[in-house]
């Protein structure tokens, strides 16, 4: 490997120091402030010095939060399981229709071909708002309204142009050469596709969900308008600790926490895939 | 070998001619997706009527005159400038953010890959919840950072609710959120460039800085429109962060077009104007894509032509 | 179980026993107020029962929509004494306050069936009437065959029950004599002065009569890390709607003109000039640093963790701040605030939780039947006693004593604050349907004077010529 002076080594680390603490820091924070109650976070000065509790945790896993005015409902635990649902759920489908797609686009030039890939692209970045209203309106008549289908429905809006794209980049990479070896070997074009074409677009495969997923999580809107409040996320759910009575800022941080907590599960757990897959296709070494 | 793997008699159950193949496999994601087209046209036909809510009975088409309105609307033309302004500003910054992070945790390495995966926490905090975060934290009364700022002896920073940094405020938050994407995707680029030439530029004697502009820049570039143009996308569709920060003020500082077209549907429930500033967000969209989809299959067409 | 604390309550009921001899002998049973407060209202649902026929829609099911509030807290822990009163299902969605109202618009303009009422403010009727998304309830409540007679409709506030009632014409006046009944008031809010008791003394200040004295309190309360005086100042129309419009009010001053049934913009006349003046000097020199993001919860934490002396907001931000685990719990007291010397009393302007029909609602008898129950006497007291069901809308509540006293023992101020406000207390807009719209315009008018983008006046001259434009462009200008 080339040679990297000690300053400039001093230099990088004290960089990447301030970018870790940058990006890492809001995260501290309100992971403390998850362990503190209302007293020592509306502390002036701010400091790192409380007693840690588990109460917000508790409050939030048990769903009752016994304060001194009343004892407060709260379904943060449902909501957290509609969004680990709602994700999986989209990205799986997403998946099942989008990595067959994917690898006709990539394998097969067909008439139109960049046309519907174009336009299954585009509805990634239409904006929701646009379409969102008046679909609770079919929604409505079709009966789909504040269902898990519908939603997974809307949801492939997010997931399935990211996924389709992404993995149609892979698929191109790979060289057709395994596959036709195979065939040549006798073996059915569904067998190639499952035994050579996927295990090799894995990384692809596997980032572009990990993202599909990351997206479907972050949203707010659709499960909102489109949903009764059993089917909410947690990003609707951390909300409601702000009330007339009073903000549960403790309650809020927690909330914040459990609600990282599962994709970063996922993303330590795919990590070794994570960089590689999202080369997003292009020029391969 | 078996009767059925032989080649020209694989099983007939489910033959599919080859030339349909494709569209087969295609179909379902398509179909999917020409559901979400219906209410498309829907709001399509809305953005070309006179239409609010709270007045059904003066419901009626107006053909281009919300459109036509927008000409005349100086709130339309703050709303294009702030969501241009908007957008570029946390496009460059996180562009040369994310650039700068990722050339430091190029080299792979234990430490390099935990970082970068930790560094992917702002991502998976949900952009509405991020605003909540940082509101929480430029509180001017018990807010850590209010409390940082009055060490160094700023007392009077009004984050979000003061005209002058509402803009720095809402980016900021933008950049602490979406940088790490772009870094992840520049890293990925970075990682995957070719040995070659850096080996041979290293034997020349070319010093490292020159090897960056010279060989690093140009071969990264296809990763860094395609990353660029993807953010662009979605920052000039911002709304959680804005909306969750300031609605959108103070005064007029950041309506921006999710927001205006939002509050327009919401509040005022004003349907055909929300509409019509959604098709323009819209077409623009259309446009940034456009380029980004054509500039996608160069780039891949280049690639395969080098491999 | 509960056979002694039932005959007691039975006795109550009969008229034997009086109120307060009936808690204190249910005390001496070792029953808590809270506990007693329920088998109570179980009692005297049951006298209820006694002359309708509650049980019409008995096995019906209805479903509420709501929002995340003491109110529904209050009505959600007596809510079992209504089904087995009625033998009816009632199931609810409870949405948090910052997305309630986006999804309430959601769900009615597309028509949804799921939700037969739910929880409102008059504001968003003036949407919700005119669209055709909610019934006008005169139709049951002047009905005797669907409304018990122990309801008693005229037991509700006068200003708070007609401010829910509009004829649906752009500019015509709440409560006229062809207006609709959109919904019933269920729990509201005045506008007026919540102060920290102990601050103000430490500092020598006294209480503020009217705006100059505010602005001069404020600016002296100001310093040491505590500003002066809490008001909203977010971008929306809610910045417009609490302490603002109760002080412009005050004043004689107008939202809008209504000529033969046109409207015009009325907030650029002197007097309004003075007085935004003075309010946008007031929050410059005391308000909040971060006044220009403030809603109701951050005017109402504030005040609760000793950030701010005083707030011009809902008084039952005050009540909430003086109770609970809030740093200033004990501390604060109340005062009915008049913003002009020269006016007879003050003129709070008000904001109505209130109940609504869906149109879409599959059953609308049995809907009203929750809803009759939820508005009602019994139901009003028991949330008033025993939880924090403030402010209550009907009179009869609030003459009540053990209520009063249960005030007047932590909440020092508030039932005089309420007594003398009640009668100039009611919305002071205009009703009509670009509500939402002007008023986001002139908190966005507001922030620009406060950040001296635009000098007041000007700002004024330009917000009445939009609105102005905007009135003609609606068809009602």
């Amino acid at each position: 490997m080339e040679y990297t002076s000690p300053l400039e080594k001093t230099l990088r680390a004290i960089a990447l120091t301030l970018v870790v603490i940058f990006f890492m820091f809001p995260i501290l924070w309100i992971f403390l402030m998850s362990f503190q109650t209302n007293e020592t976070i509306l502390r002036v000065p701010p400091s790192v010095v409380f007693e840690p509790t588990l109460t917000n945790y508790q409050a939030l896993i048990t769903g009752k939060l016994e304060t001194s005015a009343a004892s407060l409902e709260i379904n943060f635990m449902r909501n957290l399981f509609n969004s680990v649902f709602l994700s999986v759920a989209s990205v799986a489908v997403a998946m099942l229709l989008g990595v067959p797609a994917a690898y006709a686009f990539a394998r097969h030039k067909f008439r139109g071909s960049e046309d519907i890939a174009f336009t299954l692209l585009s509805f990634r970045f239409a904006p929701p708002l646009l379409v969102l209203l008046p679909l609770a309106l079919y929604f409505q008549q079709i009966g789909l309204a504040d269902t898990y289908i519908g939603l997974i429905w809307v949801y492939q809006l997010i997931c399935l142009p990211l996924i389709l794209w992404i993995v149609r980049g892979y698929f191109e990479d790979i060289s057709p050469d395994i596959e036709y070896a195979y065939r040549i070997a006798g073996h059915s074009w569904f067998a190639t596709f499952r035994k050579i074409a996927l295990p090799l677009a894995g990384p692809g495969i596997a980032a572009a969900g990990l993202l599909a997923f990351i997206f479907a999580w972050n949203n707010f809107i659709f499960a909102l308008v489109l949903a009764s409040a059993d089917k909410q996320p947690v990003t609707v759910g951390a909300l409601a600790f702000i009330t007339a009575s009073g903000i549960q800022y403790g309650q809020i941080a927690a909330g914040i926490v459990l609600s990282i907590a599962p994709t970063l599960a996922l993303a330590l757990y795919a990590q070794k895939y994570l960089v590689e897959g999202l080369s997003l296709g292009a020029v391969k070494g | 070998m078996t009767m059925a793997t032989t080649p020209g008699r694989a099983p007939r159950r489910f033959r599919i001619s080859k030339r349909a193949l494709p569209y087969v496999l295609s179909l379902p994601a398509l179909l999917v997706c020409i559901g979400i087209l219906i209410p498309f046209f829907t709001a399509v036909f809305y953005s070309l009527q006179r239409y609010r809510l709270s007045q059904p009975w003066a419901r009626k088409m107006n053909w281009g005159e919300n459109y036509l309105n927008f000409f005349s609307d100086p709130s339309f033309w703050n709303t294009l400038k702030v969501s241009l302004l908007y957008a570029g500003l946390t496009v460059v910054l996180e562009l040369l953010l994310g650039l700068a992070i990722a050339l430091l945790l190029q080299k792979r390495s234990t430490i390099n890959n935990f970082v970068s995966i930790m560094l992917l926490m702002p991502l998976m905090t949900a952009p509405a919840l991020a605003a909540l975060m940082w509101k929480l934290m430029t509180n001017p009364g018990f807010g850590i950072l209010s409390y940082f700022l009055t060490l160094v002896g700023i007392d009077d920073f009004r984050w979000g609710a003061s005209s002058s940094s509402a803009l720095f405020t809402v980016i900021l938050v933008d950049i602490w959120v979406y940088t790490p994407f772009m870094m992840i995707l520049l890293l990925a680029g970075l990682r995957s460039l070719p040995k070659q030439p850096f080996e041979a530029a290293a034997l020349d004697g070319v010093p490292r800085i020159q090897q960056f502009w010279r060989i690093t820049l140009p071969m990264l570039t296809p990763y860094i429109l395609t990353a660029t143009l993807f953010r662009l996308l979605e920052s000039i569709q911002q709304f959680d962060i804005i909306y969750a920060m300031t609605q959108g003020g103070p005064g007029d500082t950041l309506t921006v077009f999710q927001v205006e077209a939002y509050l327009n549907f919401f509040q005022s429930t004003n349907v055909g104007r929300s509409a019509a500033l959604l098709m323009i967000l819209w077409a623009i969209t259309f446009f940034i894509s456009n380029i980004f989809i054509k500039n996608w299959l160069r780039l891949r067409e280049r690639a395969r032509g080098e491999a | 179980m509960y056979d002694k604390e039932k005959d007691l309550i039975e006795a109550f009921v009969r008229g034997q026993v009086n109120r307060r001899g009936l808690i204190k002998g249910l005390g001496a049973l070792g029953l808590t107020a809270s506990t007693a407060g329920v088998l109570l209202n179980a009692a005297a649902t049951d006298a209820l029962a006694a002359d309708f026929d509650w049980q019409a829609h008995k096995g019906k099911s209805i479903k509420l929509l709501l929002n995340k509030h003491p109110y529904t807290d209050a009505m959600i822990a007596n809510l079992d004494n209504f089904k087995k009163m009625t033998g009816m299902e009632v199931t609810y969605d409870v949405f948090p306050e910052d997305v309630y109202f986006d999804k309430v618009t959601a769900a009615l303009s597309s028509g949804s069936t799921e939700y037969d009422a739910f929880m409102t403010g008059a504001y968003m009727t003036w949407t919700y009437g005119p669209a055709g998304w909610i019934e006008d309830l005169n139709e049951w409540i002047n009905d005797p065959s669907k409304t018990n007679p122990n309801y008693n409709w005229n037991d509700m506030l006068e200003g708070v029950r007609s401010s829910c009632a509009w004829n649906g014409k752009p500019g015509g006046e709440l409560g006229s004599a062809d207006a609709k009944q959109w919904c019933i008031p269920w729990g509201y809010e005045q506008n007026n002065l919540a102060y920290n008791a102990e601050m103000l003394d430490a500092a020598g200040v006294a209480v503020p009569k009217n705006i100059d004295e505010m602005v001069a309190a404020a600016a002296k309360l100001t310093g040491n890390g505590v500003y002066g005086i809490g008001v909203r100042g977010s971008r929306s129309w809610a910045t417009i709607h609490p302490g603002f419009l109760s002080g412009y009010a005050n004043f004689g001053q107008k939202d809008l003109n209504v000529n033969d049934g046109k409207l015009s913009a009325a907030m650029n006349t002197d007097v309004s000039k003075d007085f935004h003046n003075k309010w946008v000097t007031m929050i410059r020199d005391s308000g909040a640093k971060d006044w220009a993001t403030h809603t109701w919860y951050q005017v109402g934490t504030d005040l609760g963790a000793g950030k701010s002396a005083m707030i011009y907001d809902a008084d039952i931000l005050g009540y909430f701040m003086n109770g609970g685990d809030n740093k200033m719990a004990g501390k604060l007291a109340y005062a009915p605030f008049a913003a002009n010397p020269e006016a007879s009393g003050p003129t709070p302007n008000i904001w109505i939780w209130s109940l609504a029909m869906s149109k879409f609602s599959k059953d609308k008898d049995a809907a009203w039947y929750f809803m009759q129950w939820a508005s009602g006497p019994e139901h009003g007291l028991f949330g008033a006693t025993q939880m924090d069901f403030v402010n209550p809308v009907r009179k009869s509540v609030w003459a009540d004593d053990m209520f009063r006293e249960r005030l007047n023992k932590s909440y020092p101020g508030y039932v005089e604050m309420h007594d003398l406000s009640a009668p100039g207390a009611k919305i002071h807009f205009t009703a009509q349907p670009l509500f939402f719209d002007l008023t986001t315009e002139w908190a966005a008018t507001l922030q620009k004077m406060v950040a001296k983008e635009v000098p007041v006046d000007e700002g004024l001259d330009q917000l009445a010529a939009s609105v102005d434009r905007q009135l003609k462009d609606a068809g009602l200008g």
